[in-house]
Order: C-alpha cells, then structure tokens, then sequence
C-alpha cells in the first residue's frame, strides 16, 4: 500500500510543479495563439538563474523565487518587443519557425555560457531532508516545497488574470484583439505582459525544479514536449485546464510506481520485469496523442 | 672504363660521407603521434579531465628522463628504439556520443595521421572508433572501457588493458559469497538469507545494459547455489534529471543488495535519491564509474560512508605499490587530485602504447599489431596492482590483457575525517574492517 500511496503522492507533488511548467505556454498561446517553441528553453534559464542565485548569494535555493521571476518577467518582455512582436506579422509557419529559432538560439547560448556539464544545488535548508507520512511513505522536502510554491505561485497568476483590471485586459485581447484595441486597451502592451507573465511562471518553475533536478543547456527540450502535453490536455489558453492536466501528467508519470503496486499485490513475477520505469514519459506523449485524436481542444479549451 | 669506375667510387664515398656525419636517428621518426578521443565535455566531463590528465602524464614520463622512477619509460627521453621520437598526444573530444567518436576517429586517422589510437571510456564509444580503426587497418589500445563484448568481435587491431566488467561483477559476488561463509574482515558470518534479494539499476546505453545483464547472469546461473534473487532489474536512462520513480520502484522490490552502474552525474543523482527516499538495503554496491569519482565524495560527503565500489585503482594502493605512491606523488602535483580509477587506467593505457612502441621499434601498423601481440610487461612496472600486461592471441577473447584483476573499495571515515576508499576485497589485501551492514542515512 505505502508504494501506491508513495506513487500518488509524488505524482501530484511533480504534477503541481508541471502545470506552472504549462501555465506560461497556455498564457501565451490563450493571448497570442502563438506556440512558443522555446518555452522549455525558458525553463532552463530558470533553472540556471535558480542554481547561480543560489550558488553566488548563498541564500536558499527555494527564496530565489522572486529573482527567477524577474528574469523570466524581462526575458519575455525583451522577446516580445525585439522579436516576437515582429514575428506576428509574418505568415503562421514563420511565427512556427521564428519560436524554433529562438529555441536553438537560447539552447546554444547557455552552451556557450554555461558549458554542457550537468550542474545540480547539492547545498540548502531542505535539500537532502525528507518527511516521513507514515506507512512508510517519504517525501522528499525540496519537493513539497517546490510543490506548495507552485501553487501558491498558479493562485498568484490566476488571481491576476481573473481578478485585476490587467488581467480583464488580457482576457479581453485573448477573446478579440481587434475588438479590444477599439475599445482603448493597448493590445500592443498586453501581449508583452502576456510574454512577461508566461515568462515569469516558467522561470519560477525552473527556479523550483533545481532544488532537485540536475540542469543543462538541453534540458529544455523534455518540459517543452511535456508542456505540450500539458496544455494539449487541458486545452489550449485555458488556465484551470493547465493546473488540472498537470495534475493529470504527473499521475501518468507515476504510472510505472502504479504498476509496482500491483506487482507485489498480486504476486506475479512476470509483471516485475517489465520496464515500466524506462516508458514513464511514453505514456505523457501516449495521452497527448490520444486527446490530439479525440479531443483536439483538450478537455477545458475554448479556443478552436 | 677506369673513369667510369672512379666516378662510381666517387659516388660512393659521397654516400659513406653524409652517411658518417649525419646521426642515424635524423633519418628516424621525430615523433609519434596518438589519437586521444575522451569524453572531455557533457555529463562524463569530470572523467574525461582524470583520463586526460592520466594520458598527459604518462606522456611525460616517457618524453623525459625522471631517473628515480623504476620504470622502463622513465629511463630514456622519448622512444628509444625509434631514435628517441617523442609522443604527441592529440586529444579529441566525443561528448559521450558515438558517431562523434567514429567521426573523429576518421579524422585523427585521415587528417592528423596518427600512428594509433588510445580511448574511449565509455564502451559506446570504443565500440564505434574501434570499427573505424579496425576498418583503416590502425592500431587502438582500450584502457577504461569495461563492456565484455568489445574483446569479442575478434578485431585484429583492438588490444584492451583494463580488466572487463564480468571481471568485476564476478568480485562482487564473491564478496557476497565471502560474507556468507564469514570471510570478510571485521564482519561476522551473515545468514544467507539476509543477503538473497538483489535489485540493479544501470544506465542504458552499451556499458549500463551490459553489466545488468552480466549481474542477472552471474546471480542466475554462476552463483545458483547461493540462492540469489534478482528481484528487480530496470534501466534507466543515461545523464538522467531525475530518478525518483526508478529509486521508487527498487526500494518497493524491499532488495537487500542495490547494485548500479552509473556514470558521474547519474551516481551523484542516485545517491540524493536513495537518501531523500531512505532507501534502506543492507549493502549499496557501484560498478565503478562514476561511483569513484572525486565529485562524487566532494558532493556527497559523509553520506556516501558504506557505500562500495569495484575499481582498479584505489590511494590504498600507493601504500602496497611503491611505483603507483611515485606516480601518484606527481599526479597530485599536476592537477590536485589523487590518482583514481580513471586516471590511473589511463595513464596504463598509455604506457602500454609506449612499450609497445619500443618493442615495435616502428611506426608501421602491422610492426605495432605484431609488437602488442607479444607484448609482456611486468606488473612492477604498472601503477595498478595487476600482474602485468599480456594480450591474449587466440580464443574468443581477441586483444584481452589476461592479467589484469579488480579491487572493491568501501567508502569509509579516515583519521582525520575525509572519507576515503578502504580495500575490502581481495580479503588478502583488506586495508580496514568493512561497514556492514549499509548505515542509517
């Protein structure tokens, strides 16, 4: 039993962590319907902000949250205004092409700069701690931290976007951009906040995700197609959809510990050789196929 | 006629002349160069630094003259018998990737010439550059890479140093067994029972999948009356973020023995994990690799004390072997650090290029291949503690040194508090009682 429990758990903790990866993505394609191809490459900037914050200040790792979230905030400003913003004008498949490009050319940079070593945060309050829940069930404390600070991080976006004349704004360039431009808000600014917001949320993610993930220049590209997947579930520009699809992803991960459980409640020997650990993130893709196919607007999108 | 035989005379005395004045050896090779292909960037990086340094040192040793080394390729500057021609290494760097490594392989031999070829360390890539140097007819010594299969596709221009991984699975073993017949020091007999259940996790790629299934093999069919378990066999993805679901699910197969092959990043990794979820077997045991690199104890600290690994080259051993404390004095010297399983087989994979080349006396290929095949070099002239260096010629083991032999080391406390690698197996050469059974974390 303590392997189910164990399972559940961690898959809801990494799910948490996962639908903040997402939120940034489905802001910017809910505002924009553009599909930021280099949103996993956000997530590494976060992810090295994080580790260097941390390494150069000595502070924790979990407080340089705020830090991640400015950098991911002018990162995507920056993007809008020098690149994007221009990038909107073209045809769809240069919009396609353009995010592509800023992905590799992001990667490449943190090469240049950061080398392709794995580096990882190996000093911190709760790194190397876990807590027991009983039944023999342990959960890493950097993981419940990052966890409870990603959702605390969601509410803060959600609360902004639903609860902020801003974020009435944004939702009103979302629905009709031309409409909304007629009306006087400055649609031109909202898609920069827009970038900025989805920005910040993914570097924050990355800032979390250091406490207990290794980073390189290419790790990006894994989060980007889980995003996707993310996002895909839960529909494309819906913010709830994401929080509620990454919950789902990260049961799907935790799969493999699901079928350990059964293992060793039925007793059958075969069922331990099979090697369920190495297809955890099969089964993401396999989800997102399978809603591509059936639901192509995911479970809560509105856009078509 | 008499002209014509003055003129001929002539000639000859010419000949004899510049014959005379110039020295022999400024018509011999000035200098040899080896293809050094290492994992200098990407998740091996640490181990590509200790094999680079290990190669650059040997090379020294053999371009200088160091009279207080009792070694043979310490005694002349450069390689004798080709007029002293100094060794020029030239590195190449394959990320850990294989086609790379074919592809640089093409090019050292293409564009740069070289004489040979020394590398891999990872068995990927040895597999591919090896083919390439097979294909092109160039000699290559393998020090670090320990897959069984690289000796077994009867190349004819592949010689491997370093003992393979059956070698070492088959120590382990034999550590299990010495613990259940009460021969290991400062352990009492442990029932067999308590040390049936084993759980591996390896890295996926040529060396990784390799050793799982030599451990599944060796527990199934060699060691069968031991009555071992394989209760859990997964791997796992190389230069792996994150491990909490593979850890999870072999600390739910409740295994008295984790066993692991895993390169630097993913050991350092494992261990976090491992401790995060409080994984509890009774004995943790590395396959090498990134179980003994400096970053691993640097990073992990006092957690790793129990912790064993198989090596070939353990500080310990500088103690038993003077040659290896002289080495390794000058080793610290250049780059801060001990000489470790990586450095120290590097170092030998270079020094057997050297004697090779002595005993060759020649650059040409087939020289070299008839000059490794009947090589022997005698275990007092090596840093590691094996018997010597002597390829094997027939069989289904093609290029294998047949004597070389593995050590475990225990990650323990020393005096002063760092912790340190002390020998727990050969029983022979135990340096300290071994922890066991794994502590509390």
């Amino acid at each position: 039993m303590d392997i189910l429990i164990g399972s559940l758990v961690a898959g809801v903790l990494i799910g948490m962590i996962l639908a903040l990866v997402a939120l940034g993505l489905t802001i910017i394609f809910g505002v924009m319907d553009i599909v930021n191809f280099a949103h996993g490459e956000f997530l590494m900037i976060g992810m090295y902000t994080g580790l260097l914050t941390a390494q150069a200040t000595g502070i924790d790792p979990l407080l340089t949250l705020p830090v991640a979230a400015m950098v991911g905030f002018l990162l995507g400003v920056i993007c809008y205004y020098g690149f994007i913003k221009y990038l909107v004008r073209g045809p769809m498949v240069a919009q396609l092409l353009g995010t592509f490009g800023l992905m590799l050319f992001l990667r490449n940079l943190a090469l240049l700069i950061f080398g392709s070593e794995d580096q990882a945060l190996h000093r911190g309050i709760l790194i190397g701690k876990s807590f027991d829940l009983g039944m023999g069930v342990i959960v890493p404390a950097t993981k419940l931290a990052a966890a409870l600070l990603s959702v605390i991080a969601f509410l803060a976006i959600w609360l902004l976007m639903n609860r902020t004349k801003t974020g009435k704004a944004l939702t009103a360039t979302a629905l009709n951009a031309r409409g909304a431009r007629y009306m006087g808000i400055p649609t031109d600014r909202m898609n920069a906040l827009a970038w900025g917001i989805g920005g910040a949320s993914v570097t924050m993610a990355g800032a979390l995700l250091v406490n207990f993930w290794s980073v390189n220049p290419f790790v990006g590209i894994l989060f980007t197609m889980i995003a996707f997947a993310i996002v895909a579930l839960g529909g494309f520009g819906s913010v709830p959809g994401a929080f509620f699809a990454g919950l789902v992803v990260g049961m799907i991960m935790e799969i493999p510990g699901i079928w350990d459980f059964l293992t060793y409640a039925l007793n059958w020997d075969w069922m331990a050789n099979v090697p369920m650990t190495s297809l955890k993130y099969t089964f993401v893709y396999l989800a997102y196929f399978i809603i591509m196919v059936l639901r192509p607007r995911g479970l809560f999108g509105w856009k078509r | 006629m008499k002209v014509y035989t003055r003129k001929i005379m002539t000639v000859m005395c010419l000949f004899a002349v510049v014959g005379i004045l110039v020295p022999s050896g400024a018509w011999a090779v000035k200098e040899v160069k080896i293809g050094v292909i290492y994992p200098l960037t990407g998740g091996a990086a640490a181990a590509g630094r200790e094999l680079r340094a290990g190669a650059e040192l040997a090379a020294e040793i053999a371009n200088n003259v160091m009279p207080d080394l009792p070694m043979a390729m310490a005694k002349n500057a450069g390689i004798k018998s080709l007029g002293g021609a100094k060794i020029k290494l030239i590195f190449k760097d394959h990320e850990g990737n294989p086609t790379l490594g074919a592809d640089l392989a093409k090019k050292l031999i293409l564009d740069d010439k070289v004489d040979g070829i020394l590398g891999c360390y990872h068995s990927s890539v040895t597999k591919t550059v090896s083919a390439v140097c097979e294909q092109y007819g160039v000699p290559m010594i393998n020090g670090s890479s320990t897959s069984p299969g690289l000796t077994q596709r009867g190349f004819k221009w592949f010689w491997r140093t370093t003992p393979h991984d059956k070698w070492f699975t088959k120590d382990l073993f034999e550590l299990l067994k010495g613990l259940m017949e009460g021969k290991v020091r400062g352990v009492a007999k442990v029932p067999e029972k308590d040390l049936m259940n084993l759980a591996s996790a390896c890295e996926n790629t040529e060396w990784g999948s390799h050793v799982s299934e030599l451990i599944k093999d060796l527990a199934i069919v060699n060691y069968k009356e031991y009555g071992f378990k394989m209760k859990k066999s997964l791997l796992y993805a190389a230069n792996s973020a994150d491990l909490s679901s593979e850890v999870r699910s072999l600390k739910a197969a409740r295994p008295d023995v984790m066993l692991f092959a895993s390169y630097t990043s993913d050991a350092i990794l494992l261990v976090k994990t491992l401790k995060a979820q409080r994984a509890q077997p009774k004995i943790i045991w590395g396959q090498d690799a990134g179980f003994e690199k400096p970053e691993f104890r640097e990073t992990l600290g006092d957690s790793i004390q129990g912790i064993l690994t198989r090596t070939v080259f353990l500080p310990k051993v500088v103690e038993i072997k003077k040659v290896a404390g002289q080495v390794n004095a000058l080793y610290k010297a250049k780059t801060g650090n001990d000489l470790g399983g990586a450095s120290a087989r590097a170092f030998t994979g270079l020094q057997t290029w050297v004697y090779i080349l002595e005993k060759a006396g020649s650059t040409k290929p087939a020289a070299i291949q008839a000059a490794a095949n009947s090589i022997h070099i005698s275990g007092k002239e090596l840093v590691v503690p094996w018997a010597g260096i002597k390829f094997s010629t027939s069989g289904d083991e093609l290029g294998q040194n047949v004597l070389g032999s593995g050590l475990i080391g225990q990650y323990q406390k020393e005096k002063d508090g760092s912790i340190g690698l002390e020998i727990v197996y050969p029983f022979d050469v135990a340096s300290a009682n071994m922890i066991y059974p794994f502590p509390k974390w």
